[in-house]
């Protein structure tokens, strides 16, 4: 049975009342995929309406948040490598400018507490204030952004379809996107299937499923292949960037080199891998676990122990992350560049 | 009933209620930045306590959640919590207070920052829109107040300084509840100023040594303990 999570509230009783003219939002249901839980995100703050998706998808492929007006969420998040960047280890942004990470996947993040690498911050909604004002991401302002929307008739005719208004503000800017990026779940790899008997296993994904519940999954827990928490997986640390994580935020000792627990849904396009990119291949990333775990105060007690991975366990374990890989997400023209 | 008259109803009781507030069922609050006791202007220079030569180019600082205080009472304001006071915008330098007491009002209660809740609440509106340049991107929160300007004490690029202080979560909740008591002759005509010195906030910081904070912790704490040293109410 299909759980539906009811989504519109009042918003079309407030602004139907205010102007008096019959105004219509499409509401959109967020489905919670079999086996998933209940989302973190708050769709009543936000209730998500077709016009509303359609004008967050506008802005997330639209440059014009870009102080040049060359830089896209898009340009970092690509729908087909799972909304991340491929060809750099730390992301370009304006002026080919190079940030100090890896860009993140998008996927999911309805069930995520906290967003980026080290959790700094706290809500989808206010999220997307980062790449803005970024200085090597899209340096502008916030403001200016809106001040730009507010001169361009098509935005103007968005947000009335979406919110009833002409008057653009920052929230209903940020919330746009969010109903975007809100909206992209993935649930129908192999694996999931696989869970809801519509497919099988072969032999060697189903011992690799095995090698992962006993190695990966207390961190990359099913089925959103993250426990959303923070942890040092023994990555020794790049004396060129000196990132301690999550540290930076909470600013505990306890906290260093501990970073955000990534989704492997889609892993197998997702590369290169880790949050300053260092590696480019799943074979890399098995090979840090199996023999280059670097111990150090704040290393994960679930990495303490070496995990001695057979030849054979290693490639049953690839054969089991490419089962995470999710075509009709990553080409869901609900999802890509809109025309 | 029909949803339309309800709606009607609705918009014509919130409408009803706008009007017929006049100006005695509210208290107007005035918001003055002072140096020294005179009126402070963006780029003139000022000597702190700490011999500091100082010029100010930017203050911005929320005031929120504002209440009258009454010989054994508190009242609220619910309607428009949340005031961001900009020293280039003498508009945002003023707010008003329901009361609808007939109690004598003694004092005030405000909260110097933004409170936590919502600092977690995601995207805000009105003097809470991100768009007011007073919320940082790398690391949710509110920032409560900002206070920048330079001094040739200041070894720092273009001699600048930079206070940005905020915080919403323990140990490093920076902002700051402010009661401010006072007697009937400070309100004149439903009227009230309250004065922020400036000077009594350069009084205790050194800008040789402390001259940029940019993030919670301990020293954001500090300058927003300091800070409550400013306000005052003649
Ligand atoms: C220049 C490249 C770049 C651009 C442009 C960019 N991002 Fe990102 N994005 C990143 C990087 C890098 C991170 C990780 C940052 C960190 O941890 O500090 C990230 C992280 C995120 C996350 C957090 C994901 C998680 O799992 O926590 C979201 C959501 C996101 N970006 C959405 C957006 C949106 C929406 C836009 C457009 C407004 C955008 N990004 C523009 C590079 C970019
Ligand atoms: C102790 C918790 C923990 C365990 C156990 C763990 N991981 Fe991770 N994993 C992490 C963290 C944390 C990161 C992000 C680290 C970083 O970028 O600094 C990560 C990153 C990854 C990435 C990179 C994903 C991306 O998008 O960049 C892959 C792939 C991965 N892990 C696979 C595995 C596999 C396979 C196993 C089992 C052999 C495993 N992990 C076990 C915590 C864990």
């Amino acid at each position: 049975m299909k759980k539906l999570l009811f989504i519109l509230t009042l918003s079309l009783l407030v602004f139907g009342g205010f102007s008096f003219k019959q105004i219509y939002f499409t509401p959109l249901y967020f489905e919670i995929p079999k086996g998933f839980p209940k989302p973190v995100y708050d769709f009543k703050n936000n209730p998500l309406t077709e016009e509303g998706f359609q004008l967050g998808r506008n802005l997330f492929y639209d440059p014009i948040l870009s102080r040049d007006n060359t830089i896209s969420c898009a340009s970092c998040h690509l729908q087909q490598t799972g909304f991340t960047h491929v060809d750099h280890d730390l992301s370009h942004g304006i002026e080919g400018r190079i940030g100090t990470r890896n860009s993140m996947t998008l996927m999911n993040l309805a069930w995520s507490k906290t967003f980026m690498w080290d959790g700094g911050v706290n809500h989808l909604d206010v999220q997307a204030i980062h790449p803005i004002t970024s200085e090597v991401e899209m340096d502008e302002t916030l403001e200016n952004v809106v001040s730009k929307l507010q001169r361009s008739e098509k935005y103007q005719h968005l947000f009335q379809d979406a919110f009833g208004t002409k008057k653009i503000t920052g929230q209903l800017t940020l919330k746009a996107i969010s109903q975007f990026v809100v909206m992209l779940t993935t649930s129908n790899s192999k694996y999931d299937k696989v869970l809801r008997k519509e497919e099988q296993f072969t032999d060697m994904e189903q011992k690799g499923y095995a090698v992962f519940k006993r190695n990966c999954a207390s961190c990359h827990q099913e089925p959103l292949f993250t426990n959303d928490g923070f942890e040092n997986n023994g990555l020794s640390i790049d004396t060129t960037l000196n990132d301690v994580g999550r540290m930076r935020i909470t600013q505990k000792e306890t906290d260093r080199q501990k970073f955000k627990v990534p989704t492997l849904r889609n892993v197998q396009f997702t590369f290169p891998y880790m949050h300053d990119g260092r590696f480019e291949t799943l074979n890399e990333v098995i090979k840090h676990y199996n023999s280059g775990i670097e111990k150090s105060a704040t290393l994960s007690p679930k990495l303490q122990q070496p995990m001695l991975l057979s030849d054979d366990e290693r490639t049953e374990l690839l054969a089991f992350l490419k089962t995470l890989t999710d075509k009709e997400f990553l080409f869901n023209p609900r999802f890509s560049f809109p025309r | 009933m029909h949803l339309k008259t309800l709606l009607l109803f609705g918009l014509l009781w919130t409408s009803l209620s706008v009007f017929s507030q006049t100006k005695s069922d509210s208290l107007l609050v005035h918001v003055q930045f002072q140096f020294d006791g005179a009126n402070l202007k963006l780029n003139s220079t000022y000597i702190s306590k700490q011999n500091d030569t100082l010029t100010f180019d930017k203050i911005k600082m929320y005031l929120s959640k504002p209440q009258l205080i009454y010989k054994n009472d508190l009242m609220d304001e619910k309607e428009n919590p949340y005031h961001l006071i900009d020293i280039e915008k003498p508009k945002s330098q003023q707010f008003s207070i329901n009361n609808t007491s007939k109690k004598k009002i003694t004092g005030l209660k405000f909260n110097i920052g933004v409170d936590s809740l919502a600092s977690v609440s995601g995207a805000m509106e009105g003097a809470l829109d991100a768009t007011n340049g007073m919320y940082w991107a790398w690391q949710s929160g509110f920032i409560n107040f900002k206070i920048e300007g330079k001094s040739s004490s200041c070894l720092t690029r273009k001699n600048k300084f930079q206070f940005h202080v905020g915080g919403y979560s323990e140990p490093y909740y920076a902002m700051r509840e402010m009661s401010i008591i006072f007697n009937e002759k400070s309100i004149k005509n439903n009227e009230i100023t309250i004065q922020v010195d400036l000077a009594k906030l350069f009084s205790e910081i050194r800008l040789s040594e402390t001259n940029a904070i940019m993030i919670p912790g301990k020293e954001a704490m500090k300058i927003a303990d300091i800070a409550k040293n400013m306000f005052s109410v003649q």
